[in-house]
């Protein structure tokens, strides 16, 4: 108990010193604003909100307001999302794509102000579950994590790509698998860590640095947007809104039990390495589907189904942020982009992070929830408005919007054929579902596994048992042989015999 | 499209895929190759042991590829996609999608190979707004060509002309042959359909990459494209000469 009120203490001065700072308002709003745009715009995802913020706030502002206005956005996108999924049947953002299952026929019952008003109050409260999630739990897991050294690093890296590319799978798993490889493959290009040893570099002076985050973000996520959202396309009828968007106490209070188990499988499933807010919104939908008392009714506009995925995606935000702080591992796409942004500022997350960074992200997030219930509420129907602009007006802006905050991250020109480049290989990957964010994930990590994995071995005099002798490092060299092995249909088979054997 | 039809020509692709995949990882396995693995002297010095060696990262990732891309192959063959790749393209294509897709891809790269090193910022990206929405929100194909041509006979004069890095900022000629461009498409643009889209093109292209390089350039103080662009230099220029002193005297 004292631990948690420590934590308690720590945050409340880091949220005195936020909310005593008045510009702390002007980065919020902005963000929220623009994050909740991004959302609702079908076409622009919470990804492509942070990635494009990196590239604009990452390392031009002091790192305090760039995490505001990164985390605001983030907060705000995942939001924004439900405006043309409830209205039009179209999810805003993937995170939201569960959420249409119900939303949109509660609209089409003349109950969409109804619908909006709980899924801004489900999605505020969900935010302030992950949040606090966050406060409690990642300490928890820097303490354990301090005794993590080399090896263990080194498979959870690999384990963070794995499972990402298994769970983020829309096809074939091996699909998530090479896109993690690939990666990979990306972050081993420029001098190796260890030996200095040029790779890849094929002469070009560029290179000799590696793959920069930002441009590799831009192009994995903006380019195959922006490309694939170019054309034409008759905007849905949008559903009329009827009802003021308020905030019903009696309902929420109805549906807390709802609220609060929605809010702890978003937290659970965010925390899962490189697994995103649209797997948040489905697990808990389905979770919610065979224990809610309305399950019968979800998909035909039940409130309880509506509620399941909103609060989990938005609640997924903190649980995305707890590996990201504590081990450096995104559990996200837009954490990933929140870790380009890390890294531009030469912050390495993980056990030696400040601990001062993450009681402030604690209090941005509550700040950014509170922004963006308040805006929800009162300029809902700006939001709506935005909804009616075409794809095809706002997405070639986006396109410049990424070539300037690529371009002033640091790399100049070099950085946007860069993002050409990845972003022409990504577009064919969507196009064959291979899922982008175990790639990004590579990208990132890859760096620290083959520094890690060669470090463990130059320890161990090239001794491969020093990742069984560690209790720590064999339970994840475990952890990532099952998850190979859960893949292989013989084993599946043989794994199905055990089991019908031992009933 | 039918299910059954989309599967067969995601597993066509796949086939596709594989063979692709399988080739760019033995290159890069060749490549590794030249990383020394075993201890090799460098200029005298002795390099590293294997374990440690920056080649044995790299063969493990594309081993696992070249392995990786092996099973999709086998998955794709007894899936049929071989069967279906063989038999037409095997992309799932139709002639409207490619050109749409290389439409896009054509204006993008040269906007970004061509234009954005060469040409004032303002000026390239407002002809790349113009040509995106005229070009694409009515998705019809004459105007995607269209587009495509006026964004790469400026962008292809610039890239010819002036290649080398020391010809990009001065002189202007390819500043001047994109505002012509870019002219003569927003005049084309406003002769057609009199809708809020196309009535909103000109006020969009000269704004968003207006503010967005201001914004850059002195309210975050970051390095943009092309600072010496005919545009660009003209406000850099009365932004520090004139506008500076009201505030700073």
């Amino acid at each position: 108990m004292d631990f948690v009120l420590t934590q308690l203490a720590g945050f409340g001065a880091a949220f005195a010193d936020l909310a005593g700072d008045p510009i702390t308002y002007v980065y919020l709003i902005i963000s929220v604003f623009l994050g909740i745009t991004f959302g609702a715009l079908p076409g622009l995802t919470a990804t492509l909100a942070v990635t494009i913020l990196t590239g604009f706030f990452g390392n031009k502002i002091p790192l305090e307001y760039s995490m505001i206005a990164l985390l605001g956005a983030y907060v705000g996108a995942i939001y924004g999302g439900s405006y043309p999924t409830i209205l039009l049947n179209i999810p805003g953002t993937a995170a939201s794509a569960a959420t249409a299952m119900d939303g949109h026929p509660l609209a089409k019952a003349g109950r969409g102000g109804e619908a909006l008003g709980l899924t801004t109050t489900a999605s505020f409260i969900g935010t302030l579950i992950g949040t606090f999630a966050l406060l409690i739990f990642v300490w928890l897991l820097l303490l354990v994590s301090k005794n993590i050294a080399s090896p263990e690093k080194a498979l959870l890296a690999l384990f963070g790509i794995l499972l990402s590319g298994t769970l983020m799978s829309e096809d074939l798993v091996i699909k998530g698998w090479i896109a993690g490889l690939i990666g990979l493959a990306m972050a081993m290009v420029g001098l190796d860590p260890l030996l200095s040893e040029p790779r890849y570099t094929f002469g070009w002076s560029y290179l000799l640095s590696g793959f920069q985050v930002v441009p590799v973000l831009m192009g994995a996520f903006a380019v195959p947007q922006i490309i694939d959202g170019l054309r034409h396309m008759q905007i849905g009828k949008m559903v009329q809104l009827q009802g003021r968007i308020l905030p019903n106490g009696k309902a929420i209070r109805r549906h807390m039990p709802t609220i609060a188990r929605s809010g702890i499988i978003g937290t659970g499933v965010g925390a899962l390495p490189g697994v995103g807010e649209d797997v948040a919104g489905w697990v808990s939908y389905g979770v919610g589907k065979s224990v809610s008392p309305d399950g019968k009714n979800f998909g035909k506009g039940s409130i309880d189904g509506l509620l399941s995925s909103e609060t989990a995606n938005n609640a997924c935000i903190g649980g995305a942020l707890i590996p990201l702080l504590v081990l450096g591992i995104p559990g996200s796409p837009p954490a990933a982009a929140l870790m380009g942004a890390f890294k531009i500022n030469n912050i390495i997350p993980g056990p030696t992070i400040d601990p001062e960074i993450i009681l402030r992200v604690v209090a941005i997030m509550v700040m950014a929830s509170f922004t963006m219930f308040i805006m929800g509420l009162f300029t809902a129907r700006i939001f709506i408005k935005i909804l009616r602009i075409p794809q095809t007006v706002f997405l070639p802006v986006v396109m410049v919007l990424t070539t300037i905050g690529s371009f002033s991250v640091g790399g100049g020109i070099n950085d946007l054929y860069l993002m050409f480049g990845v972003g022409i290989v990504a577009y064919f990957m969507n196009m064959m579902r291979y899922p982008i964010a175990p790639l990004v994930i590579g990208v990132i990590l890859g760096g620290l596994f083959d520094e890690t994995f060669r470090r463990s071995l130059l320890i161990a005099d090239g001794d491969l048992g020093v990742f069984i002798s560690r209790p720590g490092a064999a339970i994840l060299l475990a952890l990532n042989i099952a998850l190979i092995a859960s893949q292989i249909p013989q084993v599946r088979s043989a794994y199905r015999r055990l089991i019908r054997k031992g009933a | 499209m039918h299910t059954q039809d989309d599967h067969a020509i995601l597993r066509a692709r796949d086939f596709w895929a594989a063979l692709f995949l399988m080739t760019v990882s033995a290159f890069f396995l060749w490549q590794t190759s030249y990383i020394p693995l075993f201890g090799d002297n460098r200029a005298g010095v002795s390099g590293a042991d294997w374990y440690n060696s920056a080649a044995l990262v790299p063969l493990g990732i594309f081993g696992a590829m070249f392995i990786l891309s092996v099973v999709l192959l086998v998955i794709a063959i007894r899936a049929g996609g071989a069967q279906t790749a063989l038999q037409a393209a095997g992309i799932g294509w139709d002639a409207r999608e490619a050109l749409r897709f290389s439409t896009i891809s054509i204006i993008i790269g040269l906007y970004i190979f061509g234009l954005v090193p060469r040409v004032d910022f303002v000026l390239c990206s407002g002809l790349l707004i113009t040509a995106l929405i005229y070009g694409f929100h009515r998705g019809l194909p004459q105007r995607m060509i269209v587009a495509t041509a006026a964004v790469a006979i400026p962008a292809l004069y610039a890239l010819i002309v002036h290649l080398p890095r020391a010809e990009w900022n001065d002189p202007h000629d390819d500043d001047w042959i994109t505002l012509a461009a870019w002219v003569v498409l927003s005049l084309i643009a406003l002769r057609g359909p009199r809708d809020s889209v196309s009535r909103s093109i000109p006020a969009i292209a000269v704004m968003a990459p207006l503010i967005l390089v201001c914004a850059m350039a002195f309210g975050f103080r970051q390095n943009v494209p092309n600072r010496g662009g005919l545009i660009f230099s003209q406000i850099e220029y009365h932004y520090y000469v004139t506008l500076r002193p009201l505030w700073r005297n």
